[in-house]
């Protein structure tokens, strides 16, 4: 056991009276691979954005290694080891690929000597060479002369990982990487998770394709209307009956029958 | 060199500098339409401090105190202006070169509507090399983690907030230095013309500096350059030919075909003339010829 | 007296204003860009006028003259006008809202429009240059002095009828906004165009319907002017937009009834000010006013909601 990297602890948020997460507490193990599934609508993307500091919460805490960053603007939440990929792709489109994985170092070059050394004059310098050598570990190029957004799909997907990996977090956030892929580009992405994982990184990841999880994480963790209501491994998980309800349910079972399973 | 030809150059010259101080914001997505403001700020200051009736300072220490000066008024009021987004940044700059324009034209100590008489001439070299230093101090500046801050921040603000960018920040220095460079562009005017106007620094020319960054592309720091010597220099050969084949109209309608070929820009290439893509296929293309050419050599 | 008098001939100059505050305004409320062809549009107008009234349409216009007589030229004057500015309207549709969209979309997208705007300013200001020159342009006002009074208060016709007209012009427009179907496609586009195109409305044949209003209310709005003051340049669009975008700020961005407020009050302020302190001195608390509104309430002074909800 080496502890949790992140804890969620009593999570609410509501939108106009919405209850959208409702106590939602959890942990992410250190180096561990930990799925959030849900059905459409459960509050995966919300957590999310909680996490990341898109919305304030309206009360609990979330605990990043150590410290507590519920308030921490989400500028300085990539500082204190939390960095993510985009379900629709965000990579920046008038910058160049390495230019994009550039900006993943960001976080930790804003001293005012690093923001002002000229990375585009001197072309053999550390941050570019680092760059360069993250998108070779994950089998990319560099794609010089290339529009970033004209790249095949997986491969912008990949670079938003590579992107989130320079930043050098302790845990990564994906949000649906798996969606849009073809089981080529996905098979791929999964290879890149896995060296991710085994350098130490922890990772939470959001999906639908529980095919992907199943394959990738150790843990999972499933909401229904924004409460959790299982926790488990894979395997738990699919041999869940609540889960299995959740997921089979949504379409007849009335939303408080969905919350009175969490229980 | 001929009169005519040093003329040209000056013009050139100090588009250059205005557009690059237009480019600073616009490369991190703000659209600053005062222009003529920070000119006029700068223009007027430095023609002041080196008056003998003002402070009577020598000309380089007037324009570096100027440009400060200027620096510290854009500063001030990036503040509240960079609160303010798309039409209405447009709209704010604009009123606040206004601003200027009305306060120079109702000092009397700067010569009022009649214009200010600036002692100290800067020669054809030092507007160059000026110029010259201030294309090379912005290819430097975008060229650093702040410059590629700046042009995360243009594409997607929240994006590069994600990634620590502190994008208030950013976006002051690159409104403020923006300034600084266009009250250094007014400052040079000032001492090559040995007169300031308040009315010359109007709004026209803010919308066509602004034209010149837009339309030269706001991806890398080639494109003011290329669209400040693309529109000083092509409707000016453009006049001499049609004078030369003997056609007083065509010269004249030359901004009709400047207008014309702006409004197609936008239709066929509204990123501008340069794209960042462009620049990594040449300097790819350079690069490939250079290593070609050591090959060849061993 | 002698203050309300100037504030009548503020009224009245105000009025003028609003239309073309009217424009600006319509065009950022429902396409999001300044629009730098509207002075283009007023001045082209003024300039027609003009020249159909003097004689100098290039195509020569004695068979105006022949038609309406002397005494009645203004009338084909503002038809020539109107119908000139219609045409050039739809051709700088076709130029500007189509091409919007940048590749990749950024934060400089909405410059797109704008700088297309400013192309055709830079063109129809440089056409009229070429055809009649830079020098101020005179018209004999085809209605003389003809004035009524009240009391000691001088009223010119043309200025009262403008004024009216003006107004009337633009409360029929807040009417069609409101209650006809042309008027909720209008709303809906300027609410979300993307919505709006799902929900049927056919954003590419409504969008030149706002470009033929906005040049509508222009030319009139010239040739109101060219009727009134008589005087005429082609640098005019450009000082009267000046003052109307002031009018607009004021009155909040995108909100009709608010430019017609800030149009009539940009109009007295002028006056007065030319009459107490001088002209040049007033830009300075103006343009200070118009940074501060649009910095700490940007939404004007009536407080409507951001660009494209609840403005009409």
């Amino acid at each position: 056991m080496a502890g949790n990297v992140l804890a969620v602890a009593g999570l609410h948020k509501s939108f106009g009276g919405l209850k959208v997460i409702d106590d939602v507490s959890f942990g992410v193990e250190r180096g561990s691979r930990t799925a959030l599934i849900g059905p459409n609508g459960a509050g995966k993307t919300t957590i999310f954005n909680l996490l990341t500091g898109v919305y304030p919460v309206d009360a609990g805490t979330v605990v990043l290694a150590g410290s507590d960053i519920t308030d921490i603007p989400s500028k300085d939440r990539v500082i204190h080891g939390m960095s993510r990929s985009f379900q629709n792709i965000r990579l920046m489109p008038h910058l160049s690929t390495v230019e994009n994985v550039m900006l993943g170092q960001h976080a930790r070059a804003h001293s005012l000597g690093n923001l002002l050394f000229p990375l585009g004059l001197i072309s053999r310098n550390k941050w570019r060479a680092e760059a360069e050598a993250a998108l070779e570990n994950a089998r990319l190029g560099t794609y010089p002369g290339e529009v970033v957004a004209n790249l095949p799909y997986g491969v912008q997907k990949r670079i938003e990982v590579v992107r989130a990996m320079v930043s050098q977090p302790e845990l990564l956030l994906l949000d649906e990487p798996a969606a849009g892929l073809n089981d080529v580009e996905t098979r791929q992405l999964q290879e890149l998770l896995e060296k991710v994982s085994e350098s130490g990184v922890t990772i939470l990841v959001v999906e639908h394709d529980m095919h992907f999880v199943r394959n990738l994480c150790d843990h999972v963790v499933v909401l229904n209307f924004g409460r959790k209501i299982f926790e488990g491994s894979p395997e738990e998980v699919h041999r869940s009956p609540v889960v299995l309800e959740a997921y089979l349910g949504t379409e007849e079972s009335a939303p408080g029958e969905g919350a009175a399973n969490a229980s | 060199m001929s009169g005519y030809i040093e003329a040209q150059l000056i013009i050139l010259c100090l588009s250059v500098i205005y557009a690059y101080a237009i480019f600073l914001p616009a490369a991190s997505g703000q659209l600053n339409l005062g222009a003529a403001g920070f000119i006029t700020l700068g223009a007027y200051t430095s023609g002041w401090l080196n008056a003998s009736d003002g402070l009577g300072l020598p000309m380089a220490l007037g324009i570096v105190l100027s440009m400060l000066f200027v620096g510290a008024i854009g500063f001030a009021i990036s503040l509240p202006i960079l609160r303010t987004r798309g039409v209405y940044m447009v709209l704010a700059t604009f009123a606040f070169a206004e601003v200027v324009s009305g306060i120079a034209i109702n000092m009397e100590f700067l010569g009022g509507a009649a214009g200010m008489p600036v002692d100290a001439h800067a020669p054809v070299e030092i507007v160059v090399a000026v110029a010259i230093a201030v294309v090379l101090f912005c290819f430097y500046f975008m060229s650093t983690r702040l410059g590629l801050a700046l042009r995360s921040i243009h594409d997607d603000e929240s994006v590069a907030l994600l990634f620590g960018v502190n994008v208030r920040t950013a976006r002051v220095v690159a409104f403020t230095v923006g300034g600084m460079l266009a009250g250094l562009g007014g400052a040079i005017y000032g001492h090559h013309y040995n007169y300031v106007e308040a009315q010359t620094f109007n709004v026209l020319l803010s919308i066509y500096i602004l034209l010149y960054v837009l339309l030269g592309g706001t991806q890398t720091a080639w494109g003011p350059l290329v669209g400040a010597a693309f529109f000083t220099v092509l409707p000016e050969i453009f006049r001499q030919l049609a004078i030369s084949m003997g056609s007083d109209w065509l010269a004249d309608s030359r901004f009709i075909f400047f207008g014309m070929f702006i409004v197609l820009m936008m239709v066929v290439r509204p990123e501008g003339v340069v794209t960042r893509t462009m620049q990594d296929r040449c300097a790819g293309y350079l690069s490939g010829r250079r290593a070609r050419a050591a090959a060849a050599g061993e | 007296m002698l203050l309300l008098q100037q504030l009548i001939n503020g009224l009245m100059l105000g009025g003028l204003y609003v239309m073309v505050a009217v424009a600006f305004t319509l065009i950022i409320g429902m396409l999001n860009f300044l629009n730098f062809t509207i002075p283009a549009l007023f001045m082209f107008a003024a300039m027609m006028m003009w020249a159909t009234m003097t004689g100098n349409l290039p195509f020569g216009n004695d068979f105006l003259f022949a038609i309406f007589g002397e005494h009645n030229i203004w009338i084909a004057g503002a038809i020539v006008s109107i119908v000139s500015i219609c045409l050039v309207s739809l051709i700088i549709e076709r130029f500007t809202y189509r091409y919007m969209k940048a590749k990749y979309g950024d934060a400089t997208e909405h410059a797109l429009p704008l700088v297309s705007s400013l192309g055709f300013l830079i063109i129809f200001e440089h056409l009229v240059i070429g055809q009649w020159g830079s020098d101020p342009l005179q018209i004999e006002s085809p209605f003389g002095d003809a004035t009524f009074t009240i009391g000691t208060l001088i009223f010119s016709y043309p200025q009262v009828i403008s004024l009216a007209l003006s107004l009337a012009i633009v409360f029929l427009l807040s009417h069609v906004i409101r209650h006809t179907k042309l008027g909720r496609a209008l709303r809906s586009i300027a609410e979300r165009p993307d919505t709006a195109t799902l929900m049927g409305v056919d954003v590419l044949r409504i969008v030149p319907v706002v470009y033929v209003i906005t040049g509508l209310l222009c030319a009139i709005s010239g040739i109101l002017f060219t009727i009134n003051y008589t005087s005429i340049d082609a640098y005019i669009g450009d000082t009267v937009a000046t003052v109307a975008i002031a009018g607009m700020v004021l009155g909040g961005l995108g909100n009709v009834w608010g430019a017609v407020v800030g149009g009539l009050f940009v109009g007295i302020l002028e006056v007065f000010s030319i009459y107490i302190v001088g002209a040049d001195f007033v830009k300075v608390p103006i343009w200070g006013l118009l940074l501060l509104i649009l910095v700490f309430k940007p939404t004007g002074l009536f407080g409507h909601t951001a660009i494209g909800k609840g403005k009409f």
